[in-house]
């Protein structure tokens, strides 16, 4: 059975469209994240879910009921907000025993499940305290918490990590990732910190301007995105694009294409179906850990960069460097320190490595 | 420095004197009505030189004041609990439903806090005696129970109580009725309590209304009836006083315990208004 699914779903705030024909599924115990550039339509996509904003078209399901129009108290989600939204006059406990105590279930059962999540969650000891004697950290472990003893079919997070600091949000990242293994519930996570994402994710669904740029496992997305968006997005840092041209069309298969940056140099790639004429611009991307420092024509068509400065992180190194064009370009070295100095870079692009984007960006291989 | 310290002198000089000048009726006031009548007419003593406390027995005894504080209570706190119910679901209202007319409706509300309650005194008496409630209090509470200042005072303090908090209680199963009283209120106490208090002086402090709707002596709050005790007995200053002591003590009274929200309270409703 699926978890939630989501077909056709259209969102408009008066005459302007901000989700346009979403498709999605996710199967139950899942852990999906929404990710894209802010104001793609993560959280409305969320909130719709959670019945918090109305749907313009389609039909959202969970656990194989239609619940498009259903309020959102009936629908069996939880959502934990950016803000945490914990209310301020209430106890940590009261916070969590809000929805039963609302819903007048009997005290010891409240008292029981409470008890329970504050354990999963750590926060036996500060039930009597308010939301504004917590830190950050704790604060949203409370919100989590209010979440897990609804008992929902579906968890939904926007952005839960957003407001914590580096190190506590890398705790907090486990602690969910824990969570979700330990109740195995389907859960919807939307962030624009691709790290997050990647180290959540069963599946990932990239979001563009309200439209599903891509749908696939982590990996899947890293080693195959279907267009240029996506490739930039997913990986960190980001996949270097540069220019380039079609130099002769398709003769088996392949192509043969001149970068703008290394006129003189020309390399053939396997291109699946396009069409491709003589002339055609096209976008060839490759990720910084695939360039090679070391020059060598066999692999690929080689480009001289000019090193701007470079980021030692110890087990890992990123060089900035610009092309002769001003495109800047990153290259990540895992070995050898210190290996750069401030003349330019003579390169290698292996061809094995490299993406091919059309100019629409769509991609040809 | 030097100047600072003089400016200082300057300003406090000022505000001791102002302070004294507005003070003085009241002490005034305070001390006629404990001096012996006959005292009073001599004049001129700053010290009562006899304390005397016969003008309060006989305010007490000789004329219906007890009847007149029941009544002022009694519609004051009633005023004072209708008002802030119906302006908080109202101000709740305009705040966070969405439905077609808010906007004008709050254009209404703003509009009719412009008009001075003088002017409505006519067409609200006629309504009254319509009603069938001249001389009641019904007939004291009906029209004072609409205060549009208080009602935006609400509408703002709800406007900035934050979307989320209101989303999560909507996802743990409350009703509007419940975000109002388990979220909204127990967020707002404090202004909550200004306001109450506000109110409640304002209702006590009214003349012009319940002097036209009261025709009985029974029925009359402490303002109008202090004003029946000279007409009915000539002028004995030390009486008067002391019956308009009497009528503004719970008023101040209630002030000086809760003197920082009324502050807040006016600051609130003047800033809005200013
Ligand atoms: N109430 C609203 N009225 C009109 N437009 C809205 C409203 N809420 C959101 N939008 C628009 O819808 C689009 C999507 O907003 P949304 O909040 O879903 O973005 P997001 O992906 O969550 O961004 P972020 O990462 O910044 O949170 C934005 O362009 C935004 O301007
Ligand atoms: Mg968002």
């Amino acid at each position: 059975m699926s978890g939630v699914s989501l077909s056709n779903i259209k969102k408009a705030y008066g005459p302007i469209n901000v989700i346009h024909d979403v498709n999605i599924k996710v199967e139950q115990g899942e852990f999906v994240v929404f990710v894209g550039p802010s104001g793609c339509g993560k959280s409305t996509l969320l909130r719709m879910i959670a019945g918090l904003e109305e749907t313009t078209g389609g039909t959202i399901d969970i656990e194989g009921a239609d619940v498009t129009h259903l309020e959102a108290a009936k629908r069996g989600v939880s959502m934990v907000f950016q803000s945490y939204a914990l209310y301020p006059h209430l106890s940590v406990f009261d916070n969590m025993a809000f929805s039963m105590q609302i819903a007048r279930r009997p005290k010891d059962e409240i008292k029981q499940k409470v008890d329970e999540a504050a354990r999963i969650l750590q926060l036996e000891d500060h039930l009597d305290r308010k939301p504004s004697q917590l830190s950050g950290g704790q604060r949203q472990r409370v919100a989590i918490g209010r979440a897990i003893v609804r008992q929902p079919k579906v968890f939904l997070f926007d952005e839960p990590l957003s407001n914590l600091d580096a190190e506590l949000r890398v705790q907090m990242r486990m602690e969910i990732a824990r969570l979700h293994n330990q109740i195995g519930a389907t859960m919807i996570y939307v962030t624009h910190d691709q790290v997050e994402a990647m180290t959540l994710a069963d599946k990932i669904v990239v979001l563009k301007s309200g439209s599903v740029q891509q749908i696939g496992s982590p990996l899947d997305l890293y080693d195959n995105p279907d267009n240029q968006f996506v490739a930039g997005f997913i990986g960190s840092p980001k996949m270097n694009f540069l220019k380039g041209i079609v130099n002769e069309p398709r003769v088996d298969g392949k192509i043969t294409i001149t970068l703008d940056d290394a006129p003189n140099t020309t390399f053939d790639i396997t291109c699946g179906s396009a069409t491709l004429n003589a002339g055609d611009a096209v976008t060839v991307g490759i990720r910084p850990e695939n360039i090679g420092l070391e020059h060598d024509e066999t692999v690929g068509p080689t480009v001289f960069l000019k090193p701007e400065f470079t980021e030692e992180l110890g087990g890992v190194s990123y060089i900035h460097t610009q092309t002769k064009d001003g495109v800047r370009v990153t290259i990540e070295r895992r070995s050898e320190r210190n290996r750069v100095d401030q003349e330019d870079l003579q390169v290698t692009l292996p061809v094995r490595d490299l993406f091919v984007f059309d100019a629409d960006g769509a991609r040809l291989r | 420095m030097g100047n600072m310290k003089t400016g200082n002198i300057l300003l406090l000089t000022f505000t001791v004197i102002a302070a004294c000048a507005w003070a003085f009726p009241l002490y005034w006031a305070i001390v006629t009505s404990i001096k012996p009548e006959a005292d009073v007419v001599a004049g001129t003593i700053f010290l009562p030189e006899t304390i005397d406390i016969s003008s309060y027995v006989w305010a007490l005894l000789e004329t219906n004041i007890v009847r007149w504080y029941i009544n002022s209570i009694g519609t004051s706190v009633l005023i004072t609990v209708v008002v802030i119910m119906i302006s908080m679901m109202c101000g709740y209202a305009l705040s966070q439903i969405v439905f077609p007319g808010r906007r004008a409706l709050f254009l209404i509300v703003l509009a009719s806090f412009m008009v001075p309650s003088q002017a409505l005194v006519v067409s609200q008496f006629i309504l009254m005696h319509k009603f069938g409630m001249v001389d009641s209090w019904a007939g004291i509470i009906l029209p004072q129970v609409i205060i549009p200042v208080v009602v935006i005072v609400y509408k703002q303090f709800f406007d900035s109580v934050p979307r989320e908090l209101r989303e999560a209680a909507k996802l743990d199963g409350c009703s509007e009725f419940q975000i109002l009283f388990k979220l909204y209120l127990p967020l707002n106490w404090g202004i909550t309590a200004a306001l109450s208090i506000i109110t409640f002086i304002m209702a006590w402090n009214n003349f012009l209304w319940p002097f036209l709707v009261i025709t009985s002596e029974e029925m009359m709050t402490i303002t109008v009836g202090i004003t029946q005790v000279g007409d009915a007995f000539g002028v004995k200053y030390a009486r008067d006083m002391a019956i308009a002591v009497m009528a503004a003590m719970p008023v101040a009274i209630a002030y000086l315990i809760f003197q920082r929200r009324v502050t807040q309270a006016i600051m609130l409703s003047s800033g809005i208004k200013g």
